[in-house]
């Protein structure tokens, strides 16, 4: 389709996809244009024009943009490759297709008559996509006019798919699932899988689509969907009801000699290896596997607290031995993995306090 | 440190093992000397922080002679008990104070007396 430019064909549907998607079309066509061109002064002018109206924009003159859109294109370079030969067939097919479902007899629409065609459908596409279109075309060493029919072609299917999307039409869906084939599935798949689409139904955020994908699926496969226990895998609110705290006063005595008993009772003597493991494993005897290095500990402080600790040298004179001594202090503490960062202040703040005890001492000296 | 050793003398003077594994049941200290080395280790683990710091001070080459002499006053100021020396890690169980296995803390005689009744655990006799 593209000819086997391949970043010509790349860059022609970012335009054109730029172009579909946003209204201000022509603002993008610039902008993204602007971006790649090597021309600084054009860029410039089209940088400029861009805040301005669109209006502004065609009056620029239609030569510069699409000079800077050959200009690009006419710079990148032309590769063959399987991938777009291919694309190249399904393109002629579906553009084949576009062409049969017309109303014009010419299988090969020249420009003019391509825009006659956009005209006869029932949405007409925009006229700077049309001349994106024909300058993307033009560029092209391959047959030209082709190329452009095809690229209009798939523009309209775009459009027609957005706007089918935008009603939520089921048709397309339709017939892509009339399509597909039913795979066979062993009953314990469907199980799992039925549960994975009673999730579907269940969730909240669904768009209409996904309901009537899912029930277009539950049509083709054999069992239908409402039937079966539900697993309650994703459920997030509970049914039951939280029951109210039953308030016990104090728990009497002999209730917990009664609860000390049941369990002296229920609590036989372990049968395998296992279950001797699981009970020390309960009372805190063996610990815990996978091994987990940070049980019991619970340092909240992060690396950075412990190591950059002269933020609470402030107290300290800024010179002098005494500064030196607690530089050196602070170098062991950042080196110390053993305590807590609230140990570390502790000590901190105890040699503060001590040498501001030895205040008078020290001034002696 | 201290508090180790500290844990582990509570828990040998005043243990009174579960009911279902049959044992001694040792509810005194084994003698006096006990009792001190247990005190010992109570007031050695209370004044270790404050060592370690005014020892921090003395033991400097940056710091005025001064502030260190008056750092040696204050350190001798503390009580004698808080010093880690005077731990001696007796037997656990007889209280002796010499020929004790740091890893078992019990002394000879009563560690071979466990692994002969095969009550230590992983531990054999050693032959090659």
């Amino acid at each position: 389709m593209w000819g086997g430019v391949r970043g010509g064909g790349g860059l022609a549907a970012r335009l054109l996809g730029a172009a579909r998607s946003s209204a201000r079309s022509k603002q993008e066509l610039f902008s993204t244009s602007s971006m790649l061109s090597k021309q600084k002064d054009k860029s410039a002018a089209s940088k400029d024009g861009s805040p301005e109206g669109a209006a502004k924009k065609q009056e620029d003159g239609a030569g510069t943009p699409k000079q800077q859109l050959l200009d690009i294109i006419g710079d990148m370079k032309v590769e063959v490759s399987y991938r777009k030969k291919l694309q190249q067939l399904k393109a002629s097919e579906s553009k084949k297709q576009a062409m049969a479902k017309l109303e014009g007899p010419d299988s090969e629409g020249s420009v003019p008559q391509g825009v006659t065609e956009d005209t006869q459908r029932g949405k007409p596409l925009n006229p700077e996509l049309v001349k994106a279109a024909s300058a993307v075309a033009s560029s092209l060493p391959r047959n030209k006019k082709q190329t452009e029919s095809e690229l209009l072609a798939q523009l309209r299917r775009h459009e027609e798919t957005t706007d089918q999307q935008k009603k939520g039409g089921i048709i397309n869906i339709r017939n892509v699932i009339s399509e597909m084939t039913i795979k066979r599935q062993s009953p314990a798949q469907r199980g799992t899988r039925t549960s994975r689409r009673i999730s579907l139904q269940l969730d909240e955020d669904d768009k209409r689509l996904r309901r009537e994908r899912s029930s277009a699926l539950s049509m083709d496969s054999r069992r239908s969907l409402k039937v079966g226990k539900r697993l309650n895998i994703f459920t997030k609110a509970s049914t039951e009801p939280e029951h109210a705290l039953e308030t016990v006063s104090s728990p009497t005595i002999w209730d917990l000699e009664f609860a000390k008993e049941v369990a002296a009772v229920t609590a036989q003597p372990p049968r395998n290896g296992f279950e001797e493991m699981i009970q020390w494993t309960k009372e805190g005897i063996m610990w815990e596997f996978p091994i987990d290095n940070e049980v019991g500990m619970e340092d909240d402080a992060e690396f950075h607290e412990h190591i950059f600790l002269e933020k609470h040298l402030e107290g300290f004179p800024k010179e002098g031995p005494i500064r030196h001594f607690m530089e050196l202090v602070i170098c062991g503490l950042s080196k110390n993995p053993y305590l807590s960062v609230k140990q570390k202040v502790e000590h901190i703040e105890w040699f503060q306090k001590y040498f501001e005890e030895k205040k008078e001492l020290l001034q002696e000296i | 440190m201290a508090a180790a050793a500290l844990s582990w003398a509570l828990r040998a003077a005043r243990q009174v093992l579960p009911s279902p594994c049959p044992g001694q049941v040792r509810s005194y200290y084994v003698d006096w000397r006990m009792v001190r080395d247990f005190k010992r280790r109570k007031v050695a683990y209370e004044h270790a922080d404050e060592r370690l710091r005014i020892n921090a001070i003395r033991k400097n080459a940056i710091l005025p002679k001064e502030l260190q002499e008056v750092a040696d006053k204050e350190i001798a100021a503390l009580p004698r008990d808080s010093c880690p020396v005077r731990i001696r890690n007796r037997c656990v169980l007889t209280s002796r104070p010499r020929g004790v296995k740091r890893r078992w803390r019990l002394s000879r005689i009563v560690f071979r007396h466990f692994a002969d009744h095969a009550q230590m655990s992983g531990v054999q006799r050693a032959m090659w």
